[in-house]
């Protein structure tokens, strides 16, 4: 089964349309990396998919119409990790994790112990059991980014997008966000990122999609989309001589 | 056990009050009263004045903390209190258009119909844009709306005592709080409540964000009107019989967000808790102040504390 396949997607705001008639497909463990420049339509497809965002054209989800199910049970198949991450209230890093299984929630707000446990294992796999009582308002950017995409892994969705998940974090940081979402993916889970780093698109994605002006130039594995012509088109830029390299993490 | 603290303060809270006024009655002869056995004129204070004022203390000042709170949750933002709405204004405007009329007696009715207009006409301004920052400007400008319009009614007052009526009824009070008040203020404030504690597991979703709390399921329109009713109906009926008694909705879920944490979800009914024992015991004051001659009303004195806690707040706020 595809896990996920649309057809014709159509989305704007306010009748301006930004994404026009696009179509994608994706199967369960693979990475895609979403590119192109800013405004080209990457956060709009994103919002589309998650149901976020009123759009036209066809979403299904292993076979599934997407659009035919309620907002919970499509909340428990899609997760979504959202570009801003401005969060007002000081609640504790565990509390806003916990927030990721509102899906899930009995009518009481009850989290069960299942909920419980993957609370649980997320914080530790991200490495945030240090953090877990803080504030999230007191932590650096780097932690609170790490934190709310616990909150989305936390939901345990076959399908994560996650729209510019690396955003203002550093490098090493960057590297490590990758990886868990690689490692998400890994695991069987279908993972759709918006992001700019092509080197970490290059050396991490299985597929990539590359965007502009609303539509898709260019779809397929790295090697295939990130050639000089499209890179031209979609960015005004050449790669660089001898391909697109990343740091590596020195051992502590 | 913060809940059965708050629980058991609010009805200390209201016990004392039932004890406080310028009858000067006993406790224990209070209590008797209470249930109908000691003297008519004890009976009559205790069943028809002090209970009931009590009561309608506790239902008001619930509705404005929840309200307070639901909407601090939903806006994500701390300053927002239950005027934001519009709907104090818009009930304001309603009671002050029956004492224009010299309609003492529907004074109550007007401002619900105040209050309900207010809501349809926020409704349908803001229709389906979902964003409550959509949502609080039109709150906003329709208050502003209303209090011009009561404004321009005080300007063509009738009469000296029409607008010196209008003025006092402005200032907020509970002293006029009979139990005929009970008979539409306790059902309507206890649907509103209901209807803001049904938002709170979504204002608590909406911490991360419209468009998370929309992909976590979380049905923005349907939160909104939710909230409109909810806090139409508890502002609507706490102004029908109180008049205008503002600030509580503002400093209520603030204060508690230091003593529980800033959960949006347990704010609201932990607000409603709070919001009840803080208003009996203001309005207790305003007896106990009031009782050498001159009247200190109920709005005066919330707002006599709110104000200068809203520029602290505000202020700080800034600084941060």
């Amino acid at each position: 089964m595809t896990a996920l396949a649309f057809t014709a997607l159509t989305a704007g705001y306010g009748g301006k349309t930004v994404i026009r008639e696009l179509d994608g497909e994706a199967q369960g463990g693979e990475f895609i990396a979403l590119l192109g420049p800013n405004g080209c339509g990457k956060s709009t497809l994103l919002k589309s998919l998650a149901g976020i965002l009123a759009s036209s054209g066809h979403i299904t989800s292993n076979e599934t119409n997407v659009r035919s199910i309620s907002a919970v049970k499509r909340a428990r198949h899609i997760s979504y990790l959202a570009q801003q991450r401005d969060m007002v209230w000081p609640i504790s890093v565990r509390d806003v994790i916990a927030l990721g299984r509102a899906p899930y929630r009995g009518p009481l707000g009850k989290i069960s112990a299942e909920g419980q446990a993957k609370i649980e294992a997320v914080i530790h796999r991200l490495g945030l059991s240090e953090f877990a009582e803080r504030s999230i308002l007191e932590l650096s950017g780097g932690e609170a980014a790490r934190a709310l995409l616990a909150r989305a892994l936390v939901v345990d969705a076959p399908l994560l997008l996650a729209d510019e998940p690396f955003a203002s974090l550093d490098p090493a940081a960057q590297i490590q966000m990758t990886e868990i979402l690689k490692a998400e993916a890994e695991s069987g889970k279908t993972v759709i990122a918006a992001m700019h780093d092509l080197a970490l698109a290059q050396h991490y994605a299985d597929q990539i999609w590359l965007m502009k002006d609303g539509i898709f130039i260019a779809k397929g594995s790295p090697d295939a989309v990130l050639t000089d012509e499209n890179l031209v088109q979609a960015f005004g830029i050449h790669p660089p001589k001898g391909g697109f390299s990343l740091p590596r993490i020195a051992k502590a | 056990m913060k809940l059965f603290l708050l629980i058991a303060a609010a009805l200390t809270i209201a016990l004392a009050s039932l004890f406080i006024g310028s009858a000067n009655i006993a406790p224990l002869t209070a209590i008797k009263a209470l249930f109908g056995h000691g003297e008519e004129a004890h009976i009559l204070i205790l069943q028809q004045l002090r209970l009931p004022r009590t009561l309608l203390g506790l239902a008001i000042g619930a509705g404005l903390g929840a309200s307070g709170a639901a909407l601090q949750g939903y806006s994500r933002n701390p300053l927002a209190d239950p005027g934001v709405l519009g709907f104090s204004a818009c009930a304001a405007l309603g009671a002050v258009a029956a004492l224009y009329f010299g309609l003492r007696a529907y004074v109550p009715i007007f401002a619900l119909i105040g209050a309900g207009l207010g809501a349809g006409v926020l409704v349908a301004l803001v229709g389906q844009r979902k964003r409550a920052s959509v949502l609080i400007l039109a709150g906003v400008g329709l208050g502003a709306l209303a209090t011009a319009v009561t404004g321009l009614i005080m300007n063509f007052a009738p009469n000296p005592w029409a607008l010196s009526e209008i003025v006092y009824w402005m200032m907020g009070s509970l002293r006029e709080a009979g139990p005929a008040a009970l008979l539409y203020c306790l059902p309507l404030t206890t649907l509103g409540l209901l209807a803001l504690f049904i938002t709170a597991p979504d204002l608590r979703t909406l911490a991360l964000g419209e468009d998370t709390a929309q992909s976590l399921g979380v049905s923005l329109p349907r939160l909104q009107i939710l909230l409109v009713i909810g806090v139409a109906l508890c502002v609507g009926s706490g102004v029908a019989v109180a008049g205008a008694i503002g600030f509580v909705g503002l400093f209520i879920p603030h204060i508690l967000r230091a003593l529980i944490g800033a959960d949006p979800a347990r704010l609201v009914p932990y607000s409603a808790l709070a919001g009840a024992g803080f208003l009996v015991l203001a309005d207790m004051a305003t007896r106990a102040i009031s009782s050498n001659g001159a009247t200190l009303y109920l709005g005066i004195l919330t707002s006599l504390i709110g104000v200068p806690f809203f520029l602290w707040l505000a202020t700080r706020k800034m600084s941060s």
